[in-house]
Parts: C-alpha cells; sequence; structure tokens
C-alpha cells in the first residue's frame, strides 16, 4: 500500500472540500466514505443558506458535489476506519476490510453521531469493557462474555467470542430477527449502564442486572477519540484551532465533528481550511 | 531496546528499579502498532529505564495476576510494584511523557 498525502475520512460536504481543495494544490489522496457521500445530506429538504444555491434540495446538492469529484477525476474508497495509529512522521489507517492505509497526514471530516456511551462504559474501558472482539477474544478463554450489539453486522463478532469465552449473552439493540449459534443466549433488554464491583463486571437494563467478566460493546461507529487514540476532544467534537489542527501534529478535524454550528457551509469552508493547513504543513516539511 | 521475556524471567521486572512491560500478543494489530512506539522510548531513555516485552499468550498466569483484561496493556513498575497501567496504542509523545512523569 503507497502511503498517500492526504487521508481524508469522511464524504459529507467537509470531506469532499477537502478532497477538492488538496487535489487542486496537487496532493494525492485518499478519499474514504461512502460512494453515495452522505445519507444526511441527501435527505436535507431544502437548503437555503449555501450561497451561490437558493433554496437547492440535498439531492441536488448531492448530485452536484458528486459531479464536481467526477469532474476532478476524485475516486471514493469505500472502506470504514476502525483506528487511527499517529505513529510520529505517518499515520496508519485500519480499516473493517483488514487494509491498513498509511498516510503523511489525516483530514478527519466523519460527522456527528448521536450514539452515548453508557454510564461507566468509558470509565471501564480497558478493565472489562472492550470495543474490540478481536482483539481481546483469547483474554476472555473460560470466562462470561455479554456482547451489546448495535447492528446486525456485530453478531459474527459475538460467534467468534463464543469460541474462546465460556458463555456469551447478546444484547441487540435493534429489532430485527437475531441469527446467532445456540449455544449464545439472547437477552432483549436495554442497557442503563455498566459498572464493575472489582471481580465482576454488571450491566444494568431495565429489567435488572446482568453479570459477567467481560462487556464488549460494539457500536456501528466509535467517537472521534477512540477513533484516533491521543486525539483530543471536546464530548463528541474533536478541538481544533482557527486552521482547523488538531493536538497531533499532521491531524486535521473540519465539518460537524469539530462542532457547531452543523451547517453544509460551514462544513465546506472548514474542509478547504483543514486541507490548506495540511498542505502548508506538508511543503513546510518537505522544505526542511 | 526492549527485551522480550517469558513468565520464568519475570524476576528481572521485579528486581528493576525502573522498569516498563509491554503485555501484548502477535495477533493484536493495535500491539504490532505500539512495538515501534515503546521501541522508540526505549531508545529515548536508555539507561534510565528497563524495557520488557511479555505475550500474553505465552504468560497467561502473568497476565492473569496484574488483571490484564485488554491488550496492548503496558504497566510501570517502580522497585518491582506495579504503579501504572495504560491500556490501548498511545501515540509516542503521550506515552513517552507518561512514563517520564511517573518514573523519572
Amino acid at each position: 500500500m503507497d502511503r498517500v498525502d492526504i487521508a481524508i475520512i469522511g464524504t459529507g460536504p467537509a470531506g469532499i472540500s477537502a478532497a477538492i481543495t488538496s487535489v487542486i494544490r496537487n496532493k494525492k489522496i485518499l478519499l474514504l466514505g461512502s460512494a453515495d457521500l452522505s445519507a444526511k445530506m441527501r435527505k436535507a429538504q431544502e437548503i437555503r443558506n449555501y450561497p451561490g444555491l437558493p433554496a437547492v434540495s440535498g439531492e441536488a446538492l448531492s448530485a452536484a458535489m458528486q459531479e464536481h469529484l467526477s469532474s476532478m477525476g476524485i475516486e471514493i474508497t469505500e472502506d470504514k476506519i476502525i483506528s487511527v495509529y499517529a505513529m510520529g512522521s505517518y499515520f496508519a489507517l485500519q480499516a473493517a476490510s483488514g487494509i491498513m492505509y498509511e498516510a503523511s497526514s489525516v483530514i478527519l471530516a466523519a460527522g456527528v453521531t448521536a450514539a452515548k456511551p453508557f454510564p461507566g462504559e468509558e470509565e471501564l474501558l480497558g478493565r472489562g469493557v472492550s470495543y474490540c472482539a478481536t482483539c481481546d477474544a483469547p483474554l476472555c478463554r473460560g470466562k462470561e462474555v455479554i456482547v451489546i450489539g448495535f447492528s446486525p453486522d456485530e453478531e459474527k463478532e459475538a460467534a467468534f467470542l463464543a469460541e474462546t469465552a465460556s458463555a456469551v449473552t447478546y444484547i441487540p439493540m435493534y429489532r430485527q430477527e437475531v441469527q446467532l449459534p445456540e449455544t449464545i443466549r439472547v437477552e432483549r433488554a436495554r442497557p442503563a449502564g455498566i459498572a464493575s464491583d472489582g471481580q465482576k463486571r454488571i450491566v444494568r437494563t431495565q429489567e435488572g442486572t446482568l453479570t459477567c467478566d467481560a462487556v464488549f460493546v460494539l457500536r456501528e461507529s466509535v467517537s472521534a477519540g477512540t477513533l484516533v487514540p491521543g486525539l483530543e476532544t471536546d464530548g463528541p467534537h474533536v478541538k481544533v484551532d482557527l486552521q482547523m489542527r488538531t493536538n497531533l501534529p499532521g491531524c486535521y478535524a473540519c465539518g460537524d465533528i469539530a462542532g457547531k454550528p452543523y451547517q453544509y457551509i460551514k462544513a465546506a469552508g472548514q474542509g478547504n481550511t483543514a486541507a490548506l493547513s495540511a498542505v502548508s504543513d506538508l511543503d513546510e516539511k518537505k522544505d526542511s | 531496546m526492549v527485551k522480550k521475556i517469558s513468565g520464568d524471567d519475570f524476576q528481572e521486572v521485579l528486581e528493576s528499579k525502573k522498569a516498563v512491560v509491554d503485555f501484548s500478543a502477535g495477533w493484536c494489530g493495535p500491539c504490532k502498532m505500539l512495538a515501534p512506539v515503546i521501541d522508540a522510548i526505549s531508545s529515548d531513555l536508555d539507561g534510565q529505564v528497563d524495557f520488557f516485552n511479555i505475550d500474553v499468550d505465552e504468560a497467561p498466569e502473568l497476565a492473569a495476576q496484574y488483571s490484564v483484561m485488554s491488550i496492548p496493556a503496558v504497566i510501570l513498575f517502580k522497585d518491582g510494584e506495579a504503579v501504572s497501567v495504560a491500556v490501548g496504542f498511545r501515540p509516542q509523545p503521550e506515552l513517552e511523557t507518561w512514563i517520564r512523569d511517573t518514573l523519572l
């Protein structure tokens, strides 16, 4: 895998704008996201404050951005990034596909998710609560495990854990039918919090409590702070300065992920700024 | 330099004045990414702090003894006592500052 100059995570207006500016400045980029750009943007009824496009529908704006990308030969790589490692001189991006991408700089433009962590979840991360079944399954040999899955995709993670753990309880956070081996107990309860008494982990639900040795919380998307270890965040947002720089050199953030207001034009503007900062920093490194 | 040790050599950690122990495993992605970071820090702190690496599959009793439930887990030891733990990948500047502040 060749190392690119700038990896952009997110294909909403922020990521698209960052990609366009980066390419105009002759940088090699990797634009990661969905070929459909942004479902949120598509669904917008009418956007009235995007200068130059009075009363544009989300679909039309999306189509226009799609056309802009195509006209510049900018392709989208559909792969979900699950971890970004700041290695100092470059960034390693671990994707769900198993591919490890490399980039000299990273622009975070992944938007905001409504999902809030459960009470106790963040405090117990690494001490009984895990986000990664592949990473921690071997440490659960002979142990009892609870898996809280936010989408049917997580069912295979629960099945994987069942190969090592002595018992797996699966709590689905969705309504569809669950397809799991019979050895896994499915508990349709709403988790309210996670606690630890030193020896065991306790998951409180609306119906009562469940005890186990380890809890796996498997969400579709992770928070920025979890995605990029070492990144300074402020609640669900990434802390940035006016040039969209984060606390990690070579890492920038733009759009909803960088804070309010959540507006398309603001996202596009920040995407442009983040790209110019990345370009400037890359050029400075080359010259020094 | 990071010395790979097994459960039998753990005495070296207990006898060291200042030690950093990286609990990891070959199949763990974040562990592989953390390895070069720990290696770089070990060079920076060469002569001041001892650096060790333990494979949790080879030494499960040690992992259990120090309550390692997620890896990578970096445990700092002062005169044989575990004084601080950091779980998961951290960038070098953050990890090095934590090690310096805790051990030096």
